[in-house]
């Protein structure tokens, strides 16, 4: 590996490790606002990685991946989240199903599982951004970790939210992302996604007075 | 010639149109009016016209036909019979919608925003069969996941909120893991030839299987199957089906618990081939097989202890993905049987919740110990309903028996003799929980403020003849179906 | 134990000057070097802190006591964290040993690009901050019941056992901060032990201890203390990052 190749792995691992730390941020941190402003800039970092990845791998179609996921994921979701939690109320999470330290704990294990699963893809990768592969698993179960152990339906969107992230990231480490069209296309899914549960969201809140899923527990066996 | 050639492919704009312009139609007339309804119906027989000539095209031996830039459509023999499943459910839904010919209790902007979002569902579904690139298949089945979230709560009643909720948390999440896995299928192409635009066409893909890491495509078949799973109803990811199935308005409970659940099957499918083609053991038979056998047995438990005839039928659902997946397991007879018992459940599960919905309609509630005296009610819904029920256990002459059959004999002939034990004797859980149920629907007294007397009036007729269809599919099998059952047996034991 | 309340200071003087002679403050490799390394001088902290505590509890005062309860569930997390944060760095070096530590760091200095060492330098600033008595874990400067944990276990003292248990504290600082400062950014550390070479590490030393001092005089006007509750989550943080740090470096050797 020549130089520049060094220089691009190591970059790539720094960008691809600013992403999960952000997630794992999101554990620490209680209120809904903080995890907004996690997922913002997780999604800023993310956009980054896309555009180093795209300037070493002259491969410009991931500058264009980059802006679309700014515009996204940096500005138009976070605003749509924050309204929704002015309107809907509630700026704390209530105490989560898993308390704070365990679940930073677990968090730190999911990571290291990931290690462990994702060691036949590091070692047939040939590409230099290779070592962020397990960062990017780790990241994908920890947004399936934030769904299942808290509360507010928003906090569960918001793990969704990472859930994506970390598979965009995925993408971009393994494989230098994927076809452009497919890209736009993915997007598109996961704004339609986004909006559709945002509706559900004020459905909830306009049936059940509050988006704490407790509430959703009427359809038992 | 070139004429010929270009109605060819026509046929796929005939297949996906209909339901686009009918959803167009819906959201431009505003207010509602029942014409509307009527209109998409009678369109949607378009679609149906074009799967089916799509299915005789490929029963008579012809090659798979593509169309569009870059190849996006393409239909061989597995997409022609998934279409023909997909718009024969949808004809009959279309045709059974409320407003369509009988009064309903939804408000004009419901039915509106019912025709709107159920042929945009049907619109997707068709793209997920008929799409070339696993990619725009996957955009396709998310797409399915949205629409039929925002019909579930069409009552916004606390129930279905919840239950569409549930619903579209769990399969946001079940479709971005398959996303994963779907990369990492790329990924191993990446990481052979190089990046390359068509590289997300099934054909591509399986042309470079071979060559592909097993390691790296096991783990994303293990995503994959997680993922469409999840939209399958596979156990341990079913639990969304119960609540959304209990839930929905009962033409898209019917379109969700025949349609959907084959088009995810057939993502499985498609992926299980490239997967095998690159892996070269029976690793996906396996992961197949033991998540059959939990979709059974998790089934076959909750039939038991369910109070309610909506969540018994979903779990039913349940049941017989478990038998499809453990079909897919068992080698080419299997898939041939599996295959079969698709057709077959297609329609039962269609025309079930439709009574289901016109029983709760009548009785105002959804419970098995407060329906009783159905046969004395309403004779046709309580017949048809314990003819589909029945057919549902497994008995014969209805075609699920014998796909059954098929199923058992080929998982014998494969020498999982301790498998299928578990199996039948699984089976036979449901099955006596399945008749204890009817029963105490069927007979007995009705309570004194149920009104006696059919509500369902010419609707009997389209469902007499999905019933029918079952038999006929039970005494013989139909030549074009076996040569089409047997060409996809073919592509898929490459 | 009436030895105990006279005893602890001695020993937790003697046991920082102890550690602070196995770091590397101006130079590495050391000659007594081969006396100790990473695991000796966690164990030689903690001992300092164990005893510390036992001293807070034996005159039976309330404040000793809570103290010392405080400055357990702190050092539970914490002192885990310091070991694995810089085992991330010795899994690269290949030896706990302190100075083959700096050593290997000085010959490859693209690793300090390293996720691995950016997330052992995260952790370790936080573990500074709890282990040193700064602010946002406990506030060095206040003799307030809710406020103190380090202050409380050595509010009995007087005369010369509170200077040696502050010059203790102040030794564990300088440790704390030189670990930071020559593990992970070690230029200006002296290789070889010739006057010139010492001169200039003394005053890297100088601007680097400069450096990491006004970050966290900066740090403390800018956060208020945490309540006593979260201190474990932040702790719980640092302990995830130090994982991070070796299990990145470990399987990305």
């Amino acid at each position: 590996m020549n130089v520049n190749d060094m220089l691009f792995a190591q970059l790539a691992t720094l960008g691809s490790s600013l992403v999960l730390l952000f997630g794992i941020a999101l554990l620490w941190r209680r209120s809904l606002s903080a995890y907004v402003r996690a997922f913002r800039w997780q999604s800023l970092a993310l956009a980054l990685t896309f555009a180093l990845i795209g300037y070493f791998s002259h491969n410009h179609e991931l500058y264009i991946v980059a802006i679309i996921l700014v515009v996204l994921k940096v500005i138009i979701i976070p605003g749509y989240l924050t309204r929704l939690y002015e309107r809907v109320g509630g700026r704390r999470e209530a105490q989560p199903y898993v308390n704070i330290v365990t679940s930073l704990i677990v968090a730190g294990l999911l990571v290291s599982l990931s290690y462990a699963i994702t060691r036949p893809l590091v070692m047939v990768s040939k590409l230099p951004t290779r070592n962020g592969i397990p960062l990017a698993v780790g990241l994908i179960l920890i947004g399936i970790f934030v769904i299942i152990s808290r509360r507010k339906a928003l906090s569960q969107i918001i793990g969704f939210l990472v859930l994506e992230n970390g598979i965009a990231l995925l993408a971009a480490l393994g494989t230098y992302g994927i076809p452009l069209i497919v890209e736009l296309g993915v997007f598109l899914d996961v704004l339609m996604g986004f909006l559709v549960m945002q509706i559900l969201v004020y459905q909830i809140k306009d049936t059940f007075e509050s988006i704490d899923v407790e509430h959703l527990s009427q359809l038992k066996h | 010639m070139i004429h010929w050639e270009l109605i060819e492919r026509m046929k796929f704009l005939l297949l996906l149109l209909p339901s686009f312009v009918s959803a167009l139609g819906a959201y431009l007339v505003r207010p509602y009016r029942a014409m509307v309804g009527w209109l998409n119906a009678l369109l949607s027989l378009l679609s149906l016209g074009a799967a089916l000539a799509f299915a005789s095209h490929a029963a008579h031996g012809g090659e798979a036909l593509v169309f569009g830039p870059g190849e996006l459509l393409r239909a061989d023999s597995l997409s022609a019979l998934l279409m023909v499943c997909v718009a024969a459910a949808s004809t009959l839904t279309l045709f059974l919608s409320p407003g369509v010919g009988t009064e309903t209790n939804y408000m004009q902007a419901q039915l509106r925003r019912y025709q709107l979002l159920i042929n945009l569902f049907i619109f997707s579904m068709l793209l997920a069969v008929s799409a070339n690139s696993v990619a725009i298949m996957w955009v396709a089945l998310e797409a399915t996941t949205i629409f039929s979230a925002l019909l579930i709560t069409l009552t916004r009643s606390k129930t279905s909120v919840e239950a569409s909720w549930k619903y579209i948390l769990i399969s946001s999440v079940g479709i971005a893991l398959a996303f994963a896995g779907t990369v990492l299928g790329y990924f191993d192409f990446v990481a052979l030839t190089g990046r390359a635009e068509n590289a997300l066409n099934w054909p591509v893909l399986l042309q470079n299987a071979p060559a592909m890491h097993p390691e790296v495509m096991k783990l994303a078949f293990v995503f994959l199957l997680v993922g469409y799973g999840t939209k399958a109803g596979i156990a341990p990811m079913h639990t969304w089906k119960p609540d959304a199935y209990g839930e929905a308005p009962p033409p898209l409970a019917a379109l969700m618990s025949s349609s959907l659940f084959a088009v995810a099957i057939y993502a499985i499918l498609r992926w299980k081939v490239v997967a095998d083609a690159a892996i070269k053991d029976h690793y996906t038979d396996s992961l197949l097989l033991a998540l059959g056998l939990a979709s059974l047995a998790i089934a076959a438990f909750s039939v038991v202890l369910s109070r309610n005839y909506k969540r018994m039928l979903a779990y039913s659902s349940v049941e017989h993905t478990g038998l499809i997946c453990f079909g897919l397991g068992l080698g080419a007879a299997g898939v041939f049987a599996a295959l079969l018992h698709l057709v077959n459940h297609t329609t039962a599960k269609s025309l079930m919740f439709f009574l289901a919905g016109d029983i709760e309609r009548k009785y105002g509630s959804s419970a098995i110990k407060q329906a009783p005296g159905l046969l004395k009610a309403a004779p046709w819904t309580g017949g048809l309903f314990a003819a589909g029920l029945l057919a549902l256990a497994g008995l014969p002459p209805f075609g699920l028996f014998i796909s059954e059959f098929a199923l058992f004999r080929a998982g014998f002939a494969q020498h999982h003799p301790w498998l299928m034990g578990a199996a039948l004797l699984l089976l036979l859980v449901v099955f006596v929980s399945l008749i204890t149920h009817l029963n105490r629907m069927l007979y007995g007294d009705a309570p004194a403020e149920i009104a006696v007397g059919e509500t369902v009036g010419w609707r009997v007729a389209p469902m007499l003849l999905g019933l029918l269809v079952l038999v006929a599919l039970g005494l013989t099998l139909p030549a074009p179906l076996e040569t089409l059952l047997n060409q996809i047996v073919r592509i898929v034991s490459r | 134990m009436v030895w105990l309340f006279r005893f602890a200071p001695y020993l937790i003087f003697a046991t920082t000057v102890a550690v602070t002679m196995l770091t590397p403050l101006v130079a590495a490799p050391l000659p007594f070097d081969a006396v100790g390394d990473l695991l000796t001088v966690v164990y030689l902290m903690l001992l300092g802190t164990f005893f510390l505590a036992l001293a807070g509890l034996d005159p039976g005062t309330a404040f000793g006591g809570m103290g010392a309860s405080r400055e357990m569930t702190v050092a539970a997390i914490a002192e885990p964290t310091i070991a694995l944060a810089i085992f991330g760095l010795a899994v690269g070096a290949g030896s706990t040993n302190l100075g083959q530590i700096v050593a290997q760091t000085l010959s490859h200095p693209g690793a300090v690009i390293n996720p691995g060492h950016l997330l052992g330098f995260a952790a370790l600033f936080i573990v500074t901050l709890a282990e040193t008595g700064r602010l946002p874990v406990d506030n060095p400067a206040t003799h307030l019941e809710l406020t103190m944990i380090h202050e409380a276990m050595a509010l009995e003292y007087s005369g010369r056992y509170l200077a040696l248990i502050e010059w203790a504290a102040g030794l564990k600082l300088l440790v704390f901060f030189s670990l930071l400062a020559n593990l992970f950014l070690p230029w200006g550390v002296a290789t070889t032990l010739t006057p010139g070479a010492l001169a200039i590490a003394v005053i890297a030393l100088i601007v680097k201890l400069a450096a990491l001092g006004l970050a966290v005089a900066l740090i403390e006007t800018r956060i208020a203390k945490l309540r006593l509750f979260r201190v474990p989550e932040l702790l719980g943080v640092s302990f995830v990052l130090a994982l991070l740090s070796v299990t990145s470096s470990f399987l990305l050797r």
